[in-house]
């Protein structure tokens, strides 16, 4: 037994030496770094670092970088999804941070890895941003928690310009607040169809009703990133153009009473099915189905299942009262993030520029089909010739909204889940489709914490 | 006439036995069904999270294959040595803060021994995980938040309040006659080698349950780990792993391999009892004489 205590209090000094060690090194880092540590907490401005202008080739940059960057040996901690780390994928992540080390002959970089999927970043990140990486990915509807979290920095100079020249307009909205942007996208993120090339023309998947009286389609109707698509078919909106908090949802009127219409007359069809717990892929893959609705990550699935029959079409549209209305998904992006607690933000806004250049997203296509949403690389003819990038650039840029992302869209996601279960379940009539959906706009409008 | 009485007798025992058998037999098939379907989908055949029969089409040990070698996008063989680890870390520490406290509060008296007990118990009502913030705040304040210290952070965090929960052994100590502890005072022995000479010994069973006991909890806590661990992937315990496998990107491609994980992290734990087992019916003989 006295051992083992013996055992206990030098396991307890040697914890103690490690971490006395570790906070000294800290320590010494932030002196000398003082003077390059931007005072302004949320905005970090890389007009200092004019050398990284992506457009310019391997050399010049090399060059401007040798003449114009001063010496800063760092470690710089980036997040990422794991499969961009992963041998197997050919880690992206790792061969573009020694990329980015070798064209910045002056800094002396050491890269430390973590695994946060995009779609985590408001929970790992927002836990606590001072101990969470320089450089991370997130899905854009995470954007106003990241705020909230003081987690993500405004990006101004010359990192803003890029941003908007080199995407398209419903990108650069995604990571838009207030006028500043807030991170580099890197992909577009929507969801579109895919279905049995087999079962249907391709005048056919033009228009839901053509579709489902010919076969079996599978949709998930009580999921609310997907049931909004009929509404804002038919004019109904979510925050006015995506932005405006203050606007509120509109599901109001008769607008939106047609579409509640149509909804129930579609589950009463026979050829309707449900897309719950990937009973939509199941379906696909055994043939029971003929059309599901999801986005770039079930592509390998789809193609897996279908074959040459694996069709991947935009939205189609639906008949509302005798008028062809054109569903339309929620877009968003994922986007590289900048921690404002960044130690060295030049350093960090260079790096999330360079993970989201041409040459990153062109890597990140080929390695992961990570759809990219540069317009330069959206302009090559390899990639423009892929009807999976194809599709979702479309899907993005024609047969989608905004995801708003405003703090009140947060009282949107159950009440719209809650309905497609109403619908499913028959509560939801043609009888009482009025007043149900009144009731459904009046509680997406109803902050749940008031 | 003696017969047929007999004879009738035994007919009513046959039916009451059959009756209390359907239904512990109904009882048992609706516990283990879960634990059934999930080592059956452990073993499924077919791909994806969605199935439209109980009985899989085809068998297979792709599952268990895949879950340990395919380690570069979900690392299970790391997290499981993760977790081992510090699961056999846990078992050792914390069931002698559990043995050491039960045993005080059970042989010693001192003043402040009724209020510590009750103190104890209040402290036990508040669900652990209600500090979480805090221990992580603490875990990073002392440096232990980044690196292969997270180990040692997950450690802390899963002995350091087992001691409160005593009162098991300690109710177990209770029942062990003091005439022993005296006897051995008698002999010149220290409160400490009455402790690991007398009291240890006679409490075998309690032994096994505690260590048991507190082997589990790194293998069933997710809050702690998923808040210590953020980011860190090198340092994921199985639960984080598990729980990973079910998220929209991985659950097509995975969820079979989360069935076979489940299975697999029984696994320890199950050969912990069997080795133990001995211990534990032994233990019980010795208390009974005793």
């Amino acid at each position: 037994m006295k051992k083992k205590k013996v055992m206990a209090l030098l396991l307890a000094t040697a914890m103690a030496a490690t971490c006395l060690t570790a906070c000294g090194g800290n320590n010494n880092d932030a002196n000398t770094t003082d003077d390059v540590k931007t005072t302004d907490d949320t905005n970090v401005d890389d007009d200092a670092n004019a050398t990284d202008d992506t457009n310019a080739t391997d050399d010049t940059n090399e060059e401007a970088a040798s003449e114009e960057e001063e010496a800063i040996t760092a470690t710089i901690k980036v997040w990422s999804p794991s499969e961009d780390q992963s041998a197997e994928n050919g880690n992206w992540l790792g061969a573009m941070c020694d990329a980015f080390n070798e064209a910045h002959p002056n800094w002396d970089l050491t890269f430390e890895y973590g695994t946060c999927g995009e779609d985590k970043a408001k929970e790992l990140v927002g836990q606590d941003p001072t101990a969470a990486a320089d450089v991370y990915m997130y899905a854009n509807d995470q954007l106003t928690a990241l705020l909230a979290a003081n987690a993500v920095a405004k990006l101004g100079g010359e990192t803003e310009s890029y941003v908007k020249e080199t995407n398209s307009q419903a990108i650069v909205d995604t990571v838009t607040v207030d006028g500043a942007i807030y991170g580099i996208p890197y992909t577009s993120n929507t969801w579109f169809m895919y279905y049995d090339k087999s079962a249907f023309t391709e005048d056919e998947v033009k228009s839901l009703d053509a579709m489902i009286a010919k076969d079996k389609i599978s949709f998930p109707l009580n999921n609310s990133w997907y049931i909004a698509s009929f509404y804002a078919a038919n004019g109904c909106t979510l925050f006015g153009d995506g932005t405006d908090n203050e606007a509120g949802i509109d599901f109001s009127g008769d607008k939106a009473v047609a579409v509640t219409n149509y909804l129930v007359n579609m589950v009463n069809n026979a050829n309707f099915v449900n897309d719950k717990e990937g009973s939509g892929m199941a379906g696909l893959r055994d043939g029971s189905i003929k059309a599901m609705f999801s986005g770039s990550w079930d592509y390998a699935a789809a193609k897996e299942a279908l074959g040459d029959n694996c069709g991947v079409a935009v939205l189609p549209s639906i008949t509302i009262d005798g008028t062809e209305c054109q569903m339309k998904s929620f877009a968003g992006s994922k986007a590289l993030g900048v921690n404002p607690n960044a130690e060295y933000p030049q350093v960090a806004v260079a790096l999330a520029k360079f993970l989201a250049s041409p040459e990153a997203q062109q890597k990140h296509y080929e390695l992961r089909t990570v759809v990219p949403c540069h317009t330069e690389v959206l302009a090559q003819e390899d990639v423009q010739n892929d009807v999976l990038v194809a599709t979702q650039t479309a899907t993005v840029e024609t047969t989608s909204i905004l995801q708003p992302f405003v703090s009140n869209m947060d009282n949107y996601w159950s009440p719209a889940e809650n309905f497609g279960n109403s619908l499913l379940n028959k509560e939801v009539t043609a009888d009482n489709a009025a007043d149900m959906t009144e009731k459904l706009n009046t509680s997406m409008n109803t902050s749940v914490v008031d | 006439m003696i017969k047929k009485e007999t004879a009738s007798a035994r007919t009513r025992r046959i039916i009451a036995d059959t009756v209390v058998h359907v239904c512990l037999a109904i009882l048992a098939i609706i516990w283990l069904f879960p634990i059934f379907w999930v080592v059956l989908t452990s073993f499924r055949g077919e791909k994806g999270s969605y199935v439209s029969s109980f009985f899989p089409k085809t068998y297979t040990l792709d599952n268990y294959k895949k879950l340990f070698t395919d380690t570069s996008i979900l690392n299970f063989p790391q997290m499981f040595m993760n977790t081992l680890i510090i699961a056999v870390f846990c078992a050792v520490i914390s069931s002698f803060f559990v043995l050491s406290v039960s045993y005080c509060m059970s042989r010693l008296r001192f003043k402040m021994r009724r209020p510590f007990m009750n103190l104890a118990m209040i402290l036990g009502l508040f669900p652990g995980f209600m500090s979480m913030v805090a221990v992580y705040y603490i875990l990073k304040a002392v440096g232990l938040s980044e690196g292969g210290l997270i180990r040692v952070a997950l450690v802390m965090v899963y002995t350091g309040g087992t001691g409160v929960g005593f009162q098991i052994a300690k109710g177990f100590f209770d029942t062990i006659p003091k005439a022993l502890d005296e006897a051995a005072f008698l002999d010149g022995a220290t409160k400490f080698q009455v402790f690991t000479k007398v009291t240890i010994p006679l409490s075998k069973p309690i032994i096994v349950y505690t260590v048991l006991t507190s082997f589990m909890a790194p293998w069933i806590d997710f809050v702690f780990a998923k808040v210590i661990c953020r980011a860190n992937a090198k340092y994921f315990t199985v639960s984080i792993g598990l729980w990973n496998m079910l998220e929209k990107e991985y659950i097509d491609n995975w969820y079979t391999c989360f069935a076979a994980g489940a299975v697999c992290v029984s696994i320890p734990v199950a050969i912990l009892f069997l080795i133990m087992q001995n211990c534990y019916v032994e233990g019980m003989a010795g208390a009974v004489k005793g």
